[in-house]
């Protein structure tokens, strides 16, 4: 049985559809990447399932009930804290207002400042914690009262890279007990742990699937060939009829019947004699399939227009 | 339903970190003391700035402790109650605006939690204010001008007291309702410049909610009926009420609001 169920969600701003007819399921212990540009929706579609903005539209269903504010842990992308209260105390008040009595909440509280490795911080006042600590603090308080759903809006987007390193690290260790949607535009990090990926664009969901699938259906492979000399590439460009893209240097060509495997090519190459640096066979990272979604279906809407 | 009590704490923390609980009461307290003793003293006070011309006289009105604890009451109507306002007016909305109440209103908490432990923390700075500036005039006003008994002390902080709930009751629910600045503006326009509208027009009727502040003193001593009095204080524990309800209306409205 799915954990979570999603069923036409929109949200109307007067007559504009930041969100619009959004479906989705996630299955327990999945982590789902919500993926799309700035202004697509993402965080509109969080808060609503979190519960904080009120849906035009549509249903937010945790295994068939729909108060789920109980059972879901969140953090946005750039958590608050009140300045005044320690770790500690913010993390056991709010596992308090999730319904834990005072001594699970202390316990608990304790074991998931550990787990995020505030536990030499947690008698520090939140207002002298760095960014990287206020996001793993935000990370302990999500889970201190062992949510189903873990929510968490672009979670290590405004981390340097040490941060967000950590950040990460600590999600894919949660990913074996809970279930994880979190918004990203940083394809890289939804590429290390991701089981599906949603696509949104415009306040759509415009593709999804697994990672797997996804790449397969928009991997697009290519022979990538770097020569020593550009005047070498340009007149290898010139004799295929398989040339897609040219760069200083390099020549990209489609995979096609005539050059089937990089044996193939490597004997054409051969032939030529040219002063060869690198061959390789490239297909579309997760970037360039990001380009591929957003642009691939701005050309369709215009084709439908 | 333990919500309000957890944030309770909270908002009692607050106030005792940001030092709210010392230096309003402290406020209060000078606010208190200063009528009797500027006005005991104000003959000697005058002598020693000097500069008076010859022959010049003074009469100083013959004052009574009654006279003292109604400027008392005067000085907490017009500068403490201010200072109580722009103290908690963004109680609820600086918090949506700022990102902090996203966090606690993801979790299963009622609107009523969230605005009674606002009104509640607000409440306990005003009582405890209101309380030690009372006790600092009534005790100078006591040994300078004569004896003030028991109960009419307690009559007076009581009924203040009931005042500053309706005071923090409205501001909270300001806050609630609208952004930090219209918050703002309304709760000066309804409690400090409607109280000075009431004292200037209001020789024509005897009950508003304005004037339970200076009947708490008057009702003391007979100056009034008490009937006015009980009036004005069931229509002022009313507002209260009303408020109260108002408040945790329009925080439930306004979850909405909160940043994300």
């Amino acid at each position: 049985m799915s954990l979570l169920e999603v069923n036409a969600l929109t949200k109307k701003f007067g007559s504009r559809r930041s969100v619009d007819e959004v479906s989705f399921t996630l299955q327990p212990n999945t982590s789902t990447a919500l993926i799309g540009p700035n202004g697509a929706g993402k965080t509109t579609t969080m808060s609503m399932i979190a519960g904080l903005l009120q849906a035009s539209s549509g249903s937010v269903r945790l295994q068939g009930s729909k108060d789920i504010r109980r059972h879901i842990g969140f953090l946005p992308q750039y958590p608050k804290f009140y300045s005044w209260l320690t770790a500690l105390e913010y993390v056991e008040m709010v596992a308090r207002l999730s319904g834990l009595s005072a001594q699970e909440a202390s316990k608990r509280s304790k074991q998931v400042l550990e787990y995020v490795g505030l536990g030499s911080d947690m008698k520090r006042l939140t207002s002298t914690f760095s960014g990287g600590m206020k996001q793993r603090l935000g990370i302990a308080q999500a889970i201190v009262h062992d949510p189903k759903l873990l929510l968490l809006d672009e979670p290590v987007s405004a981390l340097d890279p040490l941060g967000r390193s950590e950040v990460m690290t600590l999600l894919k260790q949660l990913q074996q007990q809970t279930t994880i949607l979190y918004s990203t535009h940083i394809l890289h990090d939804a590429e290390k742990m991701t089981d599906q990926v949603l696509f949104m664009k415009e306040g759509k969901l415009v593709e999804q699937g697994s990672l797997a699938d996804i790449q397969l259906r928009y991997a697009d492979p290519q022979y990538l060939v770097q020569f020593a000399h550009d005047n070498d590439a340009e007149r290898f460009a010139a004799s295929r009829k398989q040339l897609v893209r040219r760069e200083v240097n390099s020549v990209y060509l489609a995979i096609d019947a005539e050059l089937p495997t990089m044996q193939a090519l490597m004997s054409s190459l051969l032939a030529t004699g040219y002063d060869i640096v690198k061959l390789e066979r490239v297909s579309a990272s997760l970037d360039q399939i990001f380009m591929k979604v957003a642009g691939a279906n701005e050309h369709m809407a215009r084709v439908v227009d | 339903m333990n919500t309000w009590r957890v944030l309770w704490i909270k908002e009692f923390r607050e106030s005792w970190r940001s030092f709210k609980l010392l230096w309003i009461p402290l406020l209060f307290l000078f606010l208190g003391v200063s009528d009797p003793l500027v006005n005991y003293f104000m003959e000697d006070i005058l002598n020693a700035v000097g500069n008076m011309p010859e022959g010049f006289q003074m009469i100083m009105p013959e004052l009574h402790a009654r006279d003292l604890l109604l400027a008392t009451t005067e000085q907490f109507q017009m500068m403490g109650i201010i200072v109580l306002i722009a103290v908690f007016v963004g109680t609820i909305s600086r918090e949506r605006s700022g990102g902090t109440a996203t966090l606690i209103y993801v979790r299963p908490v009622s609107a009523a939690s969230i605005f009674l432990s606002k009104w509640m923390g607000a409440s306990l700075v005003a009582l405890l204010s209101a309380l030690i500036g009372y006790i600092g005039s009534i005790y100078y006003t006591s040994v300078l001008y004569g004896e003030i008994t028991f109960s009419t002390a307690l009559t007076i902080i009581a009924t203040y007291s009931v005042w500053l709930l309706l005071v923090m009751s409205l501001t909270v629910a300001l806050s609630a309702a609208f952004t930090t600045a219209v918050a703002a503006s309304l709760a000066i326009i309804l409690i400090p410049i409607g109280g000075i509208l009431d004292s200037l027009l209001g020789g024509y009727w005897h009950v508003t909610p304005w004037k339970l502040a200076r009947y708490g003193v008057l009702v003391t001593d007979g100056t009034i009926e008490s009937s006015y009095y009980w009036t004005t204080l069931l229509l002022v524990i009313g507002i209260t009420l009303l408020c109260l309800v108002l408040g945790i209306w329009a925080t439930d409205r306004n979850r909405r609001l909160a940043a994300v």
